[in-house]
């Protein structure tokens, strides 16, 4: 049987189809199609089916990966929204956290928000701080705004009132009359997207989700239709932000969960393919044309976050914490004005693209950078699709960079690179250090089309001591769809006292989370025995407004559980923070639960041992420029000619159709038995 | 020994000490207790060269840099170079003789050894809620001196070569109100610094201690060269410019600020001499607070793109008399300064509109509207503090609106949840909306101001307000009309409310009354006769302003009216 995972992105379709039985796997790229993603899918499937002579009956899974919530988002072109919310407080999605967007530029902007203030009606009704309603809210006086929203040719509705977290009676009461006289329109309330405490977070997530709602669901349908012509029969799984998957259906119900999916597959399959190398403790680093995305991942588990925003909007959901930073091959050199090399964020996009293009593109950047340090190949430049010509990035470069600074161009491109690299440090430092992390415990997975140009040197700069380059690194994204699990999270939040709780509170909040989840994984088609939960607790100090996340037992709590979580309280703060306080009242703030379809692993392919040299696999003998060495001649090797191998001095580079690999002197590497390149920094 | 600096180190090095007060600002951020350094981020981290020049601030609150170039300055007028030792931390509020601008923001400073010398030092500023005096949250406007703001703490050393002094931790926590919580942002500090110390040696050691300090140098230099460069693309030329505060705190008529600018090739000279004496209230600026407000009103106009440090300072000249408003001596009260800062960033943006009209903003809400309630919580028996500061509207600028509900110049705090406030104090918000009609007209519209309403639940409740505005409306640029003051009011929907004076301290409140602040909008840009008729249609769907404003401003007639949606509650 097979697998086939599809990853959408701006440029390029990835798909990757897996032999599920020998674990050998192919990769297939195509031009994405943006005003209608799904052709491309249609077409990725088609085509790399025939290429295998494989038929389309023989797929049991179909992952998608897509990027059309997060473009709804920033085109703001998602479907008409209104809001119901309590008396006096419609403003708050406007009002949000009262800060400024820049510090010191007084003209950049508020993001503008997804439902307008005539959209946003308030009704009378109220709950204290302490879950009792102090108003009751009138069926009647619901059913008159809805009939009045009605009119104003609204496609969706979000519901959210103060303190619905604790009780939901209220918006439950809406979402009656909704079905009572509106049952068509597409509905979230905040009570089940987010039941967590902070109301500008709880409904900026709500009205995420019904802005999303109505035109992913046409996505999905349309999608599903296209995959069914081919002549594929299960139902799609599509990625969540996650790391997860999860059927249509949920997807249609929670869209906001797919909202900034696209960097989590990849990070999927980065924590796949190091588990398999043996390597737990990874940094996941995914370089692409603008932006540089970072995670971390400490034993086999991915960071996850809930403070994310999407375009600006804050989305509660928990998401893989991905850090992104504008730096990508395509990020803009210059010398400012007072002198000093700035890289980025700025980025030259496909078109005019880099200097080296030749397509009108006068200023350098990044990539250009890697071809006249000879890094990259001008003749075989996305395995040989685009033209690209070095004679143009040089004329860049000493242009606009190294006649200002006063430098060789071999001297500007290597500064070129060493800022980009000092941008993206500065990212991996906001994943490490900031939280307590030290990058030397990790191993850097690189990937993306222009990770494995600068993962080395990363490394280097960051103290770490091995990074490891996966077989396929430009398709990792799709590969990442084929090993992920389906995966919901589940929350309650109940502020209480550490001291006046015990395990009976926990078990019983805990066990009505583990029911929805029992009961979801079900709708799912996952059988029992592969169903698993894990419950985490979130605590802090009373009066602090952080909290932290504490593992629990999935299974019923005992005393001495208990009693652990304080102790593992206090080890998570003194990690985080420095020092901890054991005197000082705790309190439990959140509680959640995610539940986990979990999904058979393909067994990765492995490939022979190289009984020659390395020097079977040499293409050629080419000038490239290092730091430490100048220019220097310096072999390229094919890395589909490169079998297992024990240990490889640099420099060296090497090249495949996706990715270019930079080992630079004094570093040495070896290739694994899955084909990953593992280097020695 | 000489280096050739090079523009690319220069950004690395650039980059890892900002990278170095970022980590800061997360250690203390995270770890600090109060809500009013965790949520609100009422706090900012910095290095600073040996000799006290700002190298790199992890940038919170604009306000508190004039804190953190005191404090150095101050250590090292206390401190002989060989009483100071790795290990020692420095704890400091004063705004006579500790650098800071007013007593709640608590500084510590460490220094940086490497090498058996001090290479740098990191700094971190934080908002403690309550630093004693005679008002909870120690931040009344209308006090008389300094000594009763609360303690006043001169750059001691709170830790020895890495020993707390625990007695001189003591006597700080034994003179502020709710200590405990004190102690707790005190270690988040100590931590933060700790962080800092260390990633300044790291840098050291990666880089040397020869070149690092050289490009620390170098760093000041080059953003000293970008800031003459913008300043020489603007035209040669003297502006003046006035504001007013609505009084001096207690109780006088509106207070003038003035500033004389001119514009002098790459140079820019501030002139504030002609400032009135300092004043009775609280409203008083120290020197550093000033040079806070001109540093970060050029770097806005000038090129917002300059680096966090010092060497941009070296193109701007001042002159201030003591013993004013502008630049106050002991024993003058403080604590009410930020809207003085505000203001002062007003004249200097009102003086600069006369020769970059298209750089600046129109006249903001520009008031640092403090709300303080105190009081024992009936549910816990406790004395409980709240203190917020509302946002309100940022001025509209040549080619767009105003920003609406957002802190503006000096500050950027966040507000506090509402369901975080409700759940840890006796209080409930009864409506926290943006005002209509509160933005002025033009053909850009300023921002709009926030009206929040508080009902005080089941005890009687301490009320302090701080702010400003009240009486003179932020002003428009080329034709745009003013916009909506503030004001406090008490019970404001009830037969009869009551107005509060905008630096009253201590008013009691009853169970079940409304206290509503209302801050205020901004000014707008140009006539608003000229402005977009789609903009003033949308304007009128969404209930940014009112019929009589579309008939009075914009020049509508009823039958224009008429076809257009206006927004109903």
């Amino acid at each position: 049987m097979y697998r086939i995972g599809i990853d959408v992105g701006g440029t390029f379709t990835d798909v990757t189809l897996l032999n599920a039985d020998t674990g050998k796997y192919y990769t297939y790229k195509l031009s994405s199609t943006p005003h209608d993603q799904s052709v491309a899918i249609m077409n990725g499937t088609k085509e790399i089916l025939e290429l295998y002579n494989i038929s389309a009956r023989d797929v049991n899974y179909f992952g998608h990966g897509t990027t059309v919530a997060t473009n709804i988002i920033i085109e703001r072109k998602g479907a008409k929204t209104a809001l119901l919310t309590t008396r006096g407080f419609r403003d708050i999605l406007e009002i949000g956290r009262q800060t400024r967007p820049s510090l010191y530029n007084l003209f950049e902007e508020k993001p503008e928000t997804l439902v307008k203030r005539s959209l946003r009606r308030e009704l009378n009704e109220r709950v204290r701080s302490d879950g009792s309603v102090a108003k009751a809210i009138e069926p009647k006086e619901i059913i008159a705004a809805l009939e009045k929203i009605k009119q104003e040719g609204v496609e969706s509705l979000a519901v959210c009132f103060l303190f619905s977290f604790l009780n939901s009676e209220n918006e439950k009461a809406v979402e009656d009359c909704i079905k009572q006289v509106w049952p068509e329109v597409y509905y979230s309330l905040s009570s089940a997207i987010l039941p967590e405490f902070r109301e500008f977070e709880r409904l900026s997530t709500t009205v995420i989700n019904s802005y999303l709602g109505p035109k992913m669901k046409i996505y999905i349908d349309n999608m599903q239709e296209r995959v069914k012509e081919v002549g594929v029969t299960v139902e799609p799984y599509i990625t969540q932000s996650n790391g997860g998957v999860m059927s249509i259906s949920s997807t249609v119900e929670t869209p906001v969960q797919t909202a900034l999916s696209g960097p989590s597959a990849g990070v999927v399959g980065a924590i796949y393919v190091a588990e398999s190398a043996g390597f737990k403790n990874i940094i996941t680093y995914d370089m692409g044309g603008t932006s540089t995305d970072v995670s971390l991942v400490n034993n086999g588990t991915a960071e996850y976050t809930t403070k994310r925003k999407v375009c600006g909007l804050p989305s509660g959901v928990p998401m893989i914490d991905v850090h992104a930073v504008g730096a990508g091959g395509g990020s803009i050199a210059r010398v400012d004005s007072a002198g000093a090399l700035k890289v980025g964020p700025e980025s030259a996009g496909s078109v005019p693209g880099p200097a080296c293009y030749g397509l009108g593109g006068d200023n350098p950047v990044v990539t250009d950078a890697n071809l006249v340090l000879g890094r990259i190949n001008p003749k075989h430049f996305l395995g040989g699709r685009m033209q690209i010509k070095a004679k143009y990035a040089e004329k860049a470069i000493r242009e606009k960079v190294a006649g200002k600074l006063g430098m060789s161009v071999e001297e500007a491109a290597q500064g070129i690179i060493r800022v980009v690299n000092s941008n993206m440090s500065r990212a991996i430092r906001v994943i490490t250090v900031e939280r307590g992390y030290n990058p030397s415990d990790f191993t850097l997975v690189a990937y993306g089309g222009a990770g494995p140009l600068h993962a080395v040197h990363l490394a280097q700069d960051m103290g770490i001591k091995t990074v490891l380059i996966p077989s396929a690194p430009g398709v990792l994204c799709a590969f990442g769809l084929l090993t992920a699990d389906i995966k919901k999270s589940y929350v309650k939040t109940w502020l209480s006292k550490y001291d006046e709780a015990g395990p009976e509170l926990l078990n019983s909040i805990f066990k009505p989370l583990i029911k929805q989840g029992n009961a979801w994984l079900a709708s799912e088609n996952v059988p029992e025995a592969n169903r698993k939960f894990n419950n985490i607790v979130e605590m802090r100090y009373i009066g602090q407004n952080y909290e932290l996340q504490v593992s629990v037992r999935s299974g019923a709590i005992s005393q001495s559980d208990f009693e652990e979580l304080k102790t593992k309280f206090f080890k998570e703060h003194e990690k985080n923070y420095g020092y901890f306080n054991p005197t000082a009242p705790v309190q439990f703030v959140n509680f959640r639960t995610e539940a986990i379809g979990i999904v058979a692993k393909p067994n990765l392919a492995t490939i022979e041992k190289m009984t020659d040299n390395i020097k079977k696999a040499l293409i050629e003998t080419r000038e490239v420029y290092f730091a430490e060495t100048g220019t220097i001649d310096c072999p390229v090797y094919d890395r589909y000619k490169i079998g297992q191998i024990d240990r490889v001095q640099g420099p060296c580079i090497i090249e495949q159709m996706d990715s270019t690999t930079v080992i630079p002197p004094n570093t040495h590497f070896k290739v694994d038995c899955y084909g990953n390149i593992i280097v020695t920094v | 020994m000489s280096i050739k600096f090079d523009g690319v180190l220069l950004e690395i090095i650039e980059n890892t000490f900002m990278s170095i007060a970022e980590e800061m600002g997360a250690v203390l951020v995270k770890s600090a207790y109060s809500t009013n350094i965790k949520e609100r981020k009422d706090c900012s981290c910095a290095i600073f060269d040996a000799e006290g020049n700002t190298i790199a601030q992890a940038e919170h609150i604009p306000m508190h840099l004039g804190s953190l170039l005191g404090m150095v300055r101050d250590i090292r007028k206390n401190y002989a170079p060989e009483d100071i030792h790795e290990g020692d931390m420095f704890i400091a509020n004063d705004p006579y003789n500790g650098g800071g601008t007013h007593l709640p923001d608590i500084a510590i400073a460490s220094p940086v050894f490497w090498e058996n010398e001090v290479v740098a030092y990191v700094i971190n500023i934080a908002h403690h809620n309550d630093v004693g005096g005679r008002v909870p949250g120690s931040n009344a406007a209308d006090s008389e001196t300094i000594y009763e703001e609360g303690i006043r703490i001169p750059p001691v050393k709170i830790f020895r070569k890495g020993q707390l002094d625990d007695d001189i931790l003591r006597l700080i926590l034994l003179n502020c109100r709710i200590n405990e919580i004190r102690r707790g942002d005190l270690h988040a500090q100590f931590a933060c610094n700790r962080k800092g110390i260390q990633r300044v040696q790291e840098a050291c050691k990666k880089f040397g201690k020869t070149t690092l300090t050289a490009y620390m140098k170098e760093l000041l230099n080059y953003s000293e060269r970008k800031i003459r460069q913008a300043i020489s693309q603007i035209p040669n030329g003297t502006f003046e410019f006035t504001d007013y505060l609505d009084s001096d705190g207690r109780g006088s008529a509106p207070v003038p600020i003035h500033v004389k600018l001119e514009i002098r090739d790459t140079e820019i000279f501030l002139d504030f001499t002609k400032n009135c004496p300092q004043v009775k209230g609280a409203l008083n600026l120290t020197e550093t607070a000033l040079l806070a407000c001109i540093y970060y009103s050029l770097k806005c106009i000038v090129e917002p793109s300059l680096p966090s440090n010092g060497g941009y300072y070296r193109a701007i000249k001042y002159k201030v008399e003591p013993g004013t408003l502008v630049a106050c001596k002991d024993p003058a009260a403080v604590a009410g300064r930020t809207d003085t800062a505000q203001r002062v960033v007003d004249v200097i943006f009102g003086a600069m509109a006369q020769v970059v009209p298209k750089r600046v903003v129109a006249g903001c809400n520009s008031a640092i509207t403090s709300i303080v309630f105190g009081g024992e919580n009936p549910k816990t028996n406790k004395f409980y503090i709240y203190l917020e500061t509302v946002a309100g509207g940022s001025g509209a600028r040549f080619n767009k609106d105003g920003l609406d509900a957002v802190q503006v110049h000096m500050t950027n705090t966040s507000n506090l949840p509402i369901e975080s406030l409700e759940s840890e104090y006796p209080l409930m918000v009864e409506q926290y909306k943006m005002i209509t009609d509160s933005g002025g007209a033009g053909k850009y519209r300023g921002g709009l101001g926030i009206r929040k309403d508080i009902r005080i639940l089941d005890h009687q409740c301490i009320f302090s307000v701080k702010a400003d505005r009240q009486k003179l409306p932020p002003w428009g640029l080329e034709g745009g009309k003013t916009g909506a003051a503030g004001k406090i009011v008490i019970n404001p929907d009830s037969a009869d409310p009551i107005i509060l004076d905008s630096k009253k301290s201590n008013t009691l409140l009853a169970p079940g009354t409304i206290l509503s602040c209302q801050t205020p909008g901004s000014g707008g840009y140009g006539d608003a006769r000229e402005r977009s008729r789609e903009l003033i249609v949308l304007d009128l769907e969404q209930g940014m302003i009112s019929r009589s404003s579309a008939i009075e401003d914009y020049g509508l007639t009823e039958a224009e009216l008429s076809a257009i949606k206006i927004f109903s509650e």
